[in-house]
């Protein structure tokens, strides 16, 4: 009786709170404002305009532009250069996604317990995440020197021939990828950490009853209960991938001979270096569909993730 | 026995790791403390015969360094500022009114969400030119006004505080903006942390906008700044030991926020499952 009071109470003032809160559609207006004014002219605005753009032939410098239909995307569907950025966005992304997955689960794993210096070693390999990616792609440029740099010395001390790293065609992709992923596994290690913390414990003791060896454990017990996880980093690390440029920027721009030219720098070039406004919004609406399409898996699968926490 | 031999193992391959890790820092430094004929040597040498101190004060004096921290650290500040306000507010919005359309507006806020920046970029650039606010700190802040980060956050926060503390607040009279610092603020403050630090590390490091619409050396940020130093400086290999202490500048502060609030990033990010 007494809880039905409480309840029907509630649900009163919850009913005297609604129509209060709807009176004052001013103090509303003064809530929603001044994020909704940027949001629409900073990013609602600009998405539909770039595509109005992409439509078009304009060059930036000139008022006056044609309507050109479908001949933007026509041209970047017939351009084997678009292929190829195609293809080494495909490349970065992939080259950068499984090693950071998979090795900042490795890393949670062995700094998960509770134990002295796992916050230090933590702290150390999270540590590259908070610096600018154009410093440190600096700093990677010097270690990545043919001539004289680290990465060659290291290289010829274990008797193996040096590279050319960011001058060869072959080898300037990895050491974009290798950077990108010295940054960003401490972040992929922080997200497992958390996983593995919520698996219960319990499940591990029922697995070690039925005389399970530490491997079956993790194959049956650990893979499965964080795999929320992995697919919200797959997704995560991917969306990024697609947007990378700093490190691009200073390490080869694009180069040698376009083989690290990823979907952004492709876009950053047609828009801000040649003045190509048409084909540059073109191509930003790939990109906005790939990514899109991602955040759409993510999206999917989200119900899958928070179930488990 | 086993369980020692383990142990050790463990922890001889994470201070490997992390050594691994830390060591382009270490690098950067060590560089530039050299002379730089002592830079093209190979092998390199581990530490420098005599530590050239005076290669930090030299590249500070070649380009306004001071000037350059300080852009990147006041519009990083005045964005942070802006954005949780704003979030705040929206978020606020969403959670404790009841409003038509509110449901689309979240949508269109998690549709936005979705959308890489890039994609912005051009008509934004145009925008800015019409309103003359290109090469202004004004342009580079108002651009960046809105972080949907923030607002999804936010609203994930405000959610799980219980709703018979806003009801008694609003039975005290409270306004909706009483509520929101007095009530929802303290009581979603690791939320505020978090989002502030990670929003500020962003925008301090973020490179390919201001890029396109800073043009003047004053108004530079520290980032492009330094790519700037990057080029000018003997592009690629002459005055290397300048460029290694210029970087330093740039990464050193970061690197110092992060040692004092490295307990907030780690725990922050991780319990909220956000996105970079």
């Amino acid at each position: 009786m007494n809880t039905l009071v409480t309840e029907i109470r509630a649900i009163i003032t919850k009913e005297k709170g609604a129509r209060r809160r709807i009176k004052f559609p001013l103090t509303l207006w003064l809530f929603i404002l001044p994020a909704l004014t940027p949001l629409t002219i900073f990013w609602i605005y600009p998405m539909l305009y770039s595509l109005y753009i992409s439509f078009t032939d304009w060059d930036y410098m000139s008022t006056e532009y044609n309507f050109v239909g479908f001949s933007n995307y026509a041209d970047l569907m017939t351009n084997p250069l678009f292929y190829g950025v195609l293809w080494n966005t495909l490349y970065f992304s992939v080259g950068v996604v499984v090693p950071s997955v998979f090795g900042g689960l490795l890393l949670a794993m062995l700094v998960v317990k509770k134990q002295k210096g796992m916050g230090f070693y933590r702290t150390l390999i999270f540590s590259p995440w908070v610096t600018p990616a154009v410093a440190v792609s600096i700093v990677w440029s010097w270690i990545y020197e043919p001539q004289i740099g680290l990465a060659n010395w290291l290289l010829t001390a274990v008797n193996l021939p040096a590279l050319e790293w960011t001058s060869s065609t072959t080898w300037a992709m990895p050491a974009v990828i290798i950077v990108t992923i010295w940054k960003g596994l401490g972040w992929c290690m922080i997200f497992y950490l958390n996983a593995l913390k919520k698996v219960p414990e319990s499940l591990y003791e029922a697995a070690a009853l039925d005389g399970a060896s530490s491997w079956q454990k993790f194959l049956n017990v650990t893979l499965p209960l964080i795999s929320p996880t992995t697919l919200f980093l797959v997704i995560i690390t991917a969306v990024d991938a697609l947007q990378a440029y700093d490190q691009i920027q200073v390490l080869t721009q694009g180069g040698p001979a376009g083989s690290t030219r990823t979907i952004l720098y492709m876009y950053y070039q047609s828009a801000f270096e040649q003045f190509n406004m048409g084909q540059a919004t073109a191509v930003a609406t790939v990109l906005v569909i790939l990514t899109a399409s991602l955040s759409l898996l993510q999206f999917m699968f989200s119900r899958k993730w928070v179930h488990y926490e | 026995m086993k369980q020692l031999f383990t142990y050790t193992t463990k922890h001889f391959f994470l201070l490997l790791f992390s050594f691994v890790m830390i060591f382009p820092f270490l690098w950067m430094v060590v560089s530039a403390l050299k002379t730089k004929e002592e830079i093209f040597q190979f092998p390199p040498t581990l530490w420098p015969e005599t530590p050239m101190w005076h290669n930090f004060i030299d590249a500070w004096q070649l380009a306004p360094f001071g000037q350059y921290i300080f852009n990147s650290a006041y519009t990083a500040i005045a964005i942070v500022a802006i954005q949780v306000v704003n979030s705040a507010l929206i978020a606020y919005a969403f959670t404790h009114f009841r409003f038509k359309g509110k449901n689309l507006l979240f949508a269109i806020v998690m549709l936005t969400y979705m959308l890489p920046a890039a994609a912005t970029y051009v008509p934004s650039y145009v925008i800015l030119a019409d309103w003359n606010l290109l090469d202004t700190h004004k342009g580079l802040i108002f651009s960046n006004a809105v972080s949907v980060l923030g607002i999804f956050l936010f609203r994930q926060a405000f959610m799980q505080i219980p709703k018979e503390l806003v009801e008694a607040a609003k039975m005290d009279g409270a306004s909706h903006w009483r509520i929101l610092w007095k009530v929802i603020y303290p009581l979603s403050k690791p939320t505020f942390l978090t989002f502030v630090l990670i929003s500020f590390v962003q925008n301090y490091n973020s490179y390919l906008w201001p890029t396109l619409i800073l043009n003047s050396e004053e108004k530079q940020l520290v980032t492009t700044g330094l790519r700037q130093f990057f080029i000018q400086e003997g592009a690629y290999g002459i005055q290397w030991p300048l460029i290694m202490a210029a970087s330093s500048f740039a990464v050193i502060p970061l690197l110092l926020l992060f040692a004092f609030a490295q307990k907030w990033f780690i725990s922050g990010i991780s319990d909220q499952g956000l996105k970079g």
